[in-house]
């Protein structure tokens, strides 16, 4: 029994190294990328275009079906058509999202994702198609207190780890705590663990204020201006397929159309 | 959506969908772990010392390191390494890749019990088996198997358990698990934003389950306590 | 005359450089019973487990009822059917009982004999109504063995010399051609020793082929037709106990039947 066991864990041991590192054909949404594929070429021969988000509105959110909408998700949408291939969403950890691109489980970032210098080094990133900008927020009552970064100063901030928020606070030598997400940072001001947060103005607007879960918050000062893109992996020719998409879909008013559905039409580069 | 009586439902219904793949992934991890844990501490107690030296390496890599880290490594070296995405992208190859990592780190952990339970199984049983004529795997299937069951109830309890709690940390390949369930709603999701209760309510959840198992186990204990090893 | 049913010849045997057994040679007569005596540590108990196939011996051959079952010149490897069937031609009660915990008395005995007739089954060589048998058999075995009422008990409910029945009644059933004893008693509270060596006693009288190691020497005396007197791996003397016992040969055997009456 002995030599029985020690052939089949023989064997098991190698079927694992098989699944851990042979082809598998058959896996949902994997096939192999040949050697001398282009990145287009390997996702049209895959059929689908693997989108990585998180949940993020207004930009990739679900709807009461659980189907997944936004403003980034509807554009994903429309380039998926161009390239006639299909579209999935996948929801990533956002600290993982270069792992996630390399590793080719997904093929794009397409979330609100600011171009922050980290990001263009380590992406393929897409011209700009939105303006953003890092907003600071506070307690409604007294908020009038804060109406320049110099006023801030003496405020403890709570900000996303690595997010562009986390540099703005650097910069201006704001006294923060790095936390897990943006929507963190609100609750850390909402239990008063934290005075202020810095944000994206997109989130800001859909999420803080009059009508929303935190009425009793709202922000004042804008620290900078930024923008966002859309991220490929690092040497991938769908960068420019997509640039050249947007540049059609600008002037067809795909753009404009999918922008006054999701109320993001000011923050438009046009 | 503000009031608790409306988001009750909503978060409800996602926790569920979430705990249904904790729950997916606990099986599996069991039924996949428990069977090649067992051929694992055979390798390891193996007389031909190749084999069992490989076998303990491999248990004290898989042992002695992060699951954490066994989970980024499985689901993304393929891709990253050999240019080959072997899980695919979405929710289903990332469940299995979160359940090969589970199967070899707790089958691992349940080898070393079971060679335990089976080295604490007296010598003198064995002999007996081989004077009344039984084969090697009859002496082991019929003798000392149950005994050595019995021993290890205790401590595979402990690790069933630790397992129950350790299926949320395949949220770091985004597997959709409860507490990322939860989590969801601190950031907003499905109309609700900023909410921490969700998250502190998975809980719940961990406990009832962690109650069911223990008293399920001590049943097995019960059950087998009519005789003394 | 009667035949000849054990024969063992030149064994010898050592762990690392302890040489346990020095060229042994001994035979012994279907129904008759020897015992052999000797201080711990002079391999009486290695030669009973080589006998028995738990240990292999370096050299020497033992022969049980005409079959070979151990030469160390023995190149060829044994089938598992062999292995099994030379096995069977012996059979050995523990000093430490070694009941299997989990099985009912019933089972403890039934559950060998089970698995080779389900075999058997399997193979064609048995039919099922013998499983039955068994059954019957057993109970049989139990009561002669007085613990008919006993049957579903489990051994930790049972006092060590009813363990110790239990074993007896569970090598029996396999009908082997020697039946070793390893110090059956030496585990046992001495006032329930008795029990066990009653039944050893009866088992002498119906006729079985006996070989046991023990300390007890008014039961040796008694019982045996032979009396092996082993010291550091050698045969010191042999012969009826009355030999043995009352006219002790050597200063060896002297001192240490001197030894065991003090105790």
């Amino acid at each position: 029994m002995k030599k029985f066991l020690a052939v089949l864990m023989a064997l098991v041991l190698i079927a694992v190294c098989f699944a851990g590192c042979g082809s598998n054909e058959n896996a949902e949404g994997s096939t192999k990328p040949a050697a001398d594929q282009t990145d287009s070429e390997y996702i049209k021969a895959k059929g689908t275009l693997l989108v990585g988000i998180t949940d993020f509105e207004p930009m990739d959110y679900k709807d009461a079906d659980g189907n997944w909408i936004g403003f980034d998700a509807d554009m994903a949408k429309a380039f998926a058509e161009t390239l006639g291939v299909k579209v999935e969403f996948v929801e990533i950890d956002w600290d993982n999202k270069v792992l996630e691109l390399d590793g080719k489980s997904i093929d794009c970032v397409w979330n609100g994702m600011t171009l922050t210098d980290e990001v263009k080094e380590a992406m393929s990133c897409s011209q700009a198609y939105c303006n953003n900008a890092q907003v600071v927020i506070v307690k409604a009552d007294g908020a009038d207190k804060y109406k320049t970064a110099e006023d801030c100063k003496q405020l403890k901030f709570a900000v996303e780890a690595g997010s562009a928020g986390e540099n703005m606070a650097k910069e201006n030598g704001f006294d923060y705590t790095p936390v897990k997400d943006q929507a963190t940072t609100l609750m850390e001001i909402k239990s008063g663990t934290c005075d202020a947060a810095i944000i994206d103005s997109l989130m800001a607007a859909a999420m803080v204020g009059e009508g929303t879960n935190y009425a009793d918050l709202t922000y004042t000062v804008s620290l900078n201006s930024e923008e966002y893109g859309v991220g490929f992996r690092k040497g991938s020719d769908v960068t420019e397929l997509f640039n050249a998409f947007l540049a059609k879909a600008k002037t067809d008013g795909t753009v404009d159309t999918i922008a006054e559905k999701y109320g993001v039409s000011a923050a438009l580069i046009k | 959506m503000n009031s608790f009586a409306e988001q009750f439902p909503v978060v409800f219904s996602a926790l569920n969908t979430g705990f249904l793949q904790t729950l997916k992934l606990f099986v599996v991890t069991l039924v996949g772990a428990i069977p090649l844990g067992l051929i694992i501490s055979f390798g390891s107690m193996s007389r031909f010392k190749p084999l069992s030296a490989a076998v303990k390496t491999v248990v004290w890599v898989v042992r002695g390191s992060p699951l954490m880290i066994q989970l980024l490594i499985i689901y993304y070296f393929p891709g990253l390494v050999f240019n080959n995405p072997v899980w695919g992208g979405g929710e289903n190859g990332r469940f299995i890749a979160a359940c090969v990592a589970f199967i070899v780190n707790y089958a691992c952990y349940f080898s070393e019990i079971y060679r335990g339970g089976i080295q604490d199984v007296p010598v003198g049983q064995q002999e007996a088996g081989i004077v009344l004529g039984m084969s090697r795997s009859q002496i082991f299937f019929k003798v000392t198997l149950l005994q050595m069951i019995k021993r290890i109830v205790p401590p595979m309890s402990n690790e069933i358990i630790t397992l129950v709690k350790d299926t949320s940390l395949a949220r770091i390949i985004a597997l959709q698990e409860i507490i990322w369930a939860g989590q969801a709603f601190l950031k907003g999701s499905q109309g609700i934003s900023g909410q921490i209760w969700p998250l502190f309510f998975t809980a719940v959840y961990y406990l009832a389950f962690s109650g069911i198992l223990t008293l399920l186990f001590s049943a097995v204990e019960k059950k087998l306590s009519y005789f003394k090893v | 005359m009667s035949e000849t049913i054990l024969q063992v010849s030149g064994l010898s045997k050592s762990f690392a450089d302890n040489k346990v057994l020095k060229d042994i040679s001994l035979s012994l007569e279907e129904g008759s019973v020897m015992s052999i005596i000797g201080s711990s540590g002079s391999g009486k108990t290695t030669l009973l487990r080589c006998i028995t196939g738990l240990e292999t011996a370096d050299r020497g051959t033992i022969t049980v009822a005409g079959e070979r079952v151990f030469d160390s010149e023995r190149t060829q490897k044994l089938t598992r059917e062999q292995k099994r069937h030379y096995q069977l031609l012996t059979g050995l009660v523990f000093q430490n009982f070694n009941l299997f915990p989990q099985y009912s008395v019933l089972k403890n005995v039934t559950l060998a004999k089970e698995l080779l007739l389900k075999e058997q089954i399997k193979q064609g060589k048995a039919q099922k109504d013998e499983l039955e048998e068994v059954e019957k058999q057993a109970k049989e075995l139990i009561s002669s063995v007085g613990l008919a009422d006993k049957l579903a008990s489990y051994p930790c409910e049972l006092s060590g010399g009813q363990q110790q029945r239990v074993a007896i009644a569970r090598a029996l059933i396999l009908s082997p051609k020697v039946l070793c004893f390893d110090e059956p008693t030496s585990a046992l509270d001495p006032e329930i020793t008795g029990e066990v060596l009653n039944v050893i006693s009866s088992l002498a009288s119906e006729g079985r082929t006996m070989l046991i190691v023990t300390h007890e020497m008014g039961f040796a005396k008694e019982v045996s037709d032979t009396v092996l007197f082993m010291d550091s791996g050698v045969i010191a003397e042999e012969g009826t106990p009355k030999e043995v016992f009352e006219n002790p040969k050597s200063e060896r055997l002297k001192s240490f039947l001197n030894s065991t009456l003090k105790v």
